[in-house]
């Protein structure tokens, strides 16, 4: 290039120029990943949180029960009571109750030559997220065609029916839920109900919800034995 | 002629530049406050964060030393082993022990990688992970420290964060889910790898299952039942 002195000066200067201007540009785009870190901040901060939360609940029930012990009170008593309330919560327990009876059914007019029949039944997913959206609207107990819901209860599809609890399940399945209706309702409403209401509406599929005036009943689950898992002891570990 | 030229090009090359710097000092300065003011906030959060792990860690060890107090109590006290069994079968199975044993760990990675379309997990995805363990015999499951009991709901709040036992999950280090389950280890992992892990690899995500002696930790949540005599 034929330039003369003066602009070939000029050109390095706007170039050193430039350059200082794109890195301060890149840097300025780079700042947002700061509040991403925030935000998993914040998560750990809620986890530990209701964990703290926890133990300190578990605190005082155990400094409870300890005075107790220490008062002299019967032993078996305490430890009674502590049986009732675990029973309750693993849900060996009929609980009774206002709730909600969902009704769910294969659409009546399938048709089997239909290469898409899968459309016009109930599957497994979909008792499986009813079932998960009734338990974050506050749910005391669910039963699935009077099978209860418990730490360990599958709803697995094998084929021609569906195995919930181990036991085989054929349509129409009724899950019923206690809990608070209002809660129930609304949870429904926000997550999965509408899209049901679809496939309701162009496959026939049976969709009815029905807020009984009589309470609802769920059935106690059976205990089951433990073959694998054996609860960790505080004391042992020191 | 030529020189006049140049000079008005030159002049409009460094008007231009000028405007530019201009503009960009001031969106630095803008910059700069928001990194400021950001900064300022994370220190907070972080100051809030180890308060609350110095605080939970002084809970578990008063957690633990009044646990030893009460079983010697108990011990002494001569609560019948039968009753005190049937109490650790219940308390295994609404959640509230933690619990080790043979089992399983699950890790999936569904963050973005090069060359490689990746799906991120979803909620659906999740449910039906731990339904498959539930099918495949597990006596217990955690899901990124969360232990998964009757009553646990996995949802989405927002469009990434998912509760579980409405505590998000989101990990700030490692593989983003890791899944813990006791129970016949052969019988979970056939059915895991079986049902769902060939879904998931298909999807982008790296998905990893070792067999190993597991912990799981308690639930940490209320119970929904209520007490029927209670008030």
């Amino acid at each position: 290039m034929n330039l003369p002195k003066q602009g070939k000066v000029m050109l390095t200067v706007a170039g050193l120029i430039l350059g200082f201007l794109f890195i301060s540009l890149i840097r300025s785009a780079d700042t947002d990943s700061t509040t991403t870190r925030t935000d998993t901040t914040v998560a750990s901060l809620i986890q530990i949180g209701q964990e703290n939360d926890q133990l300190r609940q578990d605190i005082v029930q155990l400094q409870e029960e300890l005075a107790k012990f220490q008062e002299g009170q019967n032993a078996s008593k305490v430890v009674l009571e502590q049986l009732e309330k675990a029973k309750r919560n693993a849900g060996l327990t009929k609980v009774t109750g206002p709730g909600v009876r969902i009704t769910l059914d294969d659409s009546p007019d399938r048709d089997i030559e239909d290469e898409d029949i899968g459309l016009y039944v109930i599957h497994e997913e979909y008792i499986r997220r009813i079932v998960n959206i009734l338990w974050h609207g506050g749910a005391e107990a669910i039963a699935v065609n009077g099978q209860r819901i418990m730490a360990n209860t599958e709803i697995y599809c094998s084929g021609a029916f569906i195995q919930i609890g181990q036991t085989r399940q054929m349509p129409p399945y009724v899950i019923e839920a206690v809990g608070d209706v209002s809660y129930l309702q609304s949870a429904l409403n926000f997550y999965f109900w509408d899209r049901l209401g679809e496939y309701q509406k162009q496959y026939g599929i049976v969709r009815t919800l029905e807020i009984p005036t009589e309470p609802i009943v769920i059935p106690a689950g059976k205990p089951y034995q433990f073959r694998h898992a054996e609860p960790v002891k505080e004391a042992a570990k020191t | 002629m030529r020189k006049v030229k140049l000079s008005i090009a030159i002049a409009f090359v460094a008007l231009v530049l000028g405007f530019l710097i201009t503009l960009q000092m001031q969106t630095q300065k803008n910059v700069d406050e928001l990194e400021r003011i950001q900064a300022q906030r994370a220190a907070s959060i972080s100051n809030f964060l180890a308060e609350a792990q110095k605080e939970n860690e002084e809970l578990k060890a008063q957690h633990q030393a009044l646990t030893v107090q009460l079983e010697e109590a108990r011990a002494q006290s001569g609560t019948s082993p039968a009753l005190q069994a049937e109490l650790d079968l219940y308390r295994m199975m609404d959640g509230t022990v933690a619990v080790q044993g043979p089992g399983i760990v699950i890790t999936i990675d569904d963050r973005a990688q090069e060359h490689k379309l990746v799906l991120p997990l979803s909620d659906e995805n999740l449910l039906s992970i731990i339904n498959t363990l539930r099918w495949a015999g597990a006596e217990a499951i955690s899901v990124n420290g969360q232990r998964i009991v009757a009553s646990t709901a996995v949802v989405l709040s927002g469009t990434s964060t998912k509760l579980v036992n409405q505590v998000p999950i989101t990990r700030t280090e490692g593989v983003p889910y890791e899944i813990l389950a006791i129970g016949d280890q052969d019988q979970l992992l056939n059915y895991f790898n079986t049902i769902e892990g060939t879904s998931l690899k298909q999807m982008g995500m790296t998905v990893n299952v070792t067999r190993k002696t597991v912990q799981i930790p308690s639930y940490k949540g209320t119970s929904p039942v209520k007490d029927p005599n209670a008030q």
